[in-house]
């Protein structure tokens, strides 16, 4: 079946002559004696094309031609003109005609003008297919990418992680033989140092996997009414032995006047325990010399927030590029001592409080951490809190 | 007289692991974290052999490996590198280095990759202080 359309003429006879003709052409054809009723219905069939007169009582043809090519501006519109109505043939033309024919109708003029639509119709569908066959592709290659992607940051993730247990292993390999020659020679001293090569592996593999799973696990943050103050105090207190074994002295200085607050006591514990045992790791750090070899922890009213904790050590601090990185998965810079993961995790629960953490840190002069936590209303987006 | 051998390695556990290796050995075992200690050692010490981890934080091995090749008292001492790094990867950055410095520092005696098994460590080290 061809395609439609729609013929609108006020004289009858030339509908019914190039209704004729066009039906000869293939054409399935519509007729309207008038602008009115040739719009009635041209949006209830909405044919593609249009065969217009331009000379018709009530709305004319260039009326008729503005309204389709409003509606529908693909609407291929071909004018009828008189001989000599050159003037309402341009003014058509301006409007967005295809064409125009001039009566007496010539069928080879006709037949052009219709080939003419013809073709401009067919263009602009392909145009339309290949914009959706590219749509379509589009989203095809984004696809891939993004599978290819998952899989790189899978096979990173794995390759982190192998490297981290190769690491231990090869501890694990030390000890036990340092262990077996103990053993095998009676010699304490190897018996002792062995031993704690194993032990300090084995803790190693431990933290190791607790980070692991604190990484993996979707876990729901349990909010509860805290004092902020006590968390970092608890902090302190389990941290200041491992400082004092490391010579770190450890400062703690707390804003008494805080609220208490909606937060998730053991995931803001863990990003405090982080944070503090990284600063202690930085004063211990043995590539730079002028540590001060103190740790700081603050918790006061901030700006915008309920509470801001800190943690400032006296370290080496970091570069800019280090800095860049810190949060990133198995970014570390303590060598086979540090998963990469620390960080990353406190951050991850930070931004579960609809919080914020960041450092300021200059080379040589020592790190400062901060996390703020709103006063968590906020917070309660996983609908814990009342 | 036994014979010196030096480990450089940042790590404790390795420095302890290879040190018991090479003392139940029949090897004196000699020690140092870092590149620049390492260089210092083994000009004070003269050992016969030099363990040496490539990947360290502070000056990393191929810079001493390097520092050793081109010092004409400690040219000829036999080194093994560590490393957690491939083989193939640590050569190519070797030839890399000479390409870019214009110089031709030998490749090392010895070549292990983390974590070194005792039997395969103990093999290299006699060869090298053959």
């Amino acid at each position: 079946m061809g395609e439609t359309i729609l013929l609108v003429d006020d004289e009858e006879g030339i509908r019914k002559v190039l209704g004729i003709s066009l039906k000869d052409r293939g054409y399935e054809v519509l007729t309207a004696g008038g602008g009115e009723e040739a719009l009635r219905l041209f949006r209830k069939e909405r044919p593609p094309i249009v065969l217009t007169d331009i000379k018709m009582p009530g709305m004319d043809g260039i009326d008729l031609l503005q309204r389709i090519k409003e509606e529908r501006p693909e609407t291929e519109v071909i004018m009828i003109t008189g001989h000599g109505d050159m003037k309402l043939a341009i003014e058509s033309l301006k409007a967005n005609a295809t064409d125009f024919v001039t009566k007496p109708i010539n069928d080879d003029v006709l037949g052009i003008a219709l080939k003419r639509a013809g073709e401009s119709m067919r263009l602009r569908r392909k145009l339309r297919e290949y914009t959706e066959n590219l749509e379509g592709l589009v989203e095809e290659k984004t696809k891939k990418l993004m599978e290819a992607e998952r899989l790189a940051v899978v096979g990173q993730t794995v390759a982190a992680i192998a490297h981290a247990i190769k690491n231990i292993t090869g501890g694990l390999t030390g000890g036990a033989f340092v262990l077996e020659k103990g053993l095998e020679l009676k010699n304490e001293k190897y018996l002792c140092q062995g031993w704690d090569m194993v032990k300090g592996n084995v803790s190693k593999i431990k933290g190791l996997a607790m980070d692991l799973l604190n990484y993996a696990k979707e876990r729901e943050p349990d909010y509860q009414l805290c004092d902020p103050n006590r968390l970092i105090q608890e902090v302190y207190d389990l941290m200041l032995p491992h400082a004092r074994e490391n010579g770190v002295t450890l400062h703690i200085e707390l804003d008494r006047g805080l609220p208490e607050i909606w937060l998730d006591p053991e995931g803001i514990h863990r990003c405090l325990l982080n944070l503090v045992t990284n600063a202690i790791d930085a004063c211990n750090d043995i590539s730079c010399s002028e540590t001060g070899r103190a740790v700081f922890l603050r918790s006061s009213k901030g700006k915008n927030c309920a509470v801001e904790y800190q943690v400032a050590d006296k370290g080496c601090g970091m570069d800019k590029e280090t800095r860049g990185k810190i949060f990133q998965r198995f970014f570390s810079t303590k060598g086979s001592q540090g998963t990469g993961l620390g960080l990353m995790i406190t951050k991850k629960i930070v931004d579960e409080h609809n919080g914020d953490i960041g450092c300021e840190s200059r080379r040589g002069k020592g790190t400062k951490f901060f996390i703020r936590l709103p006063s968590n209303e906020q917070a309660s987006g996983s609908g814990k809190t009342p | 007289m036994r014979k010196r051998i030096l480990v450089v390695d940042d790590e404790l556990d390795m420095r302890i692991y290879v040190s018991t290796l090479l003392e139940t050995n029949g090897y004196k075992p000699l020690s140092a974290v870092d590149g620049k200690e390492g260089l210092e050692v083994a000009r004070k010490n003269r050992p016969s052999l030099i363990i040496l981890d490539v990947m360290m934080p502070k000056e990393s091995g191929i810079g001493l490996y390097r520092d050793l090749k081109i010092d004409q008292e400690l040219k000829d001492i036999p080194v093994i590198m560590l490393s957690a790094l491939s083989k193939k990867t640590f050569f190519h950055s070797q030839r890399v280095l000479n390409e870019y410095k214009g110089e031709n520092i030998p490749d090392p005696e010895g070549y292990i990759e983390k974590p070194p098994e005792p039997e395969e460590l103990l093999e290299v080290i006699q060869n090298c202080l053959k």
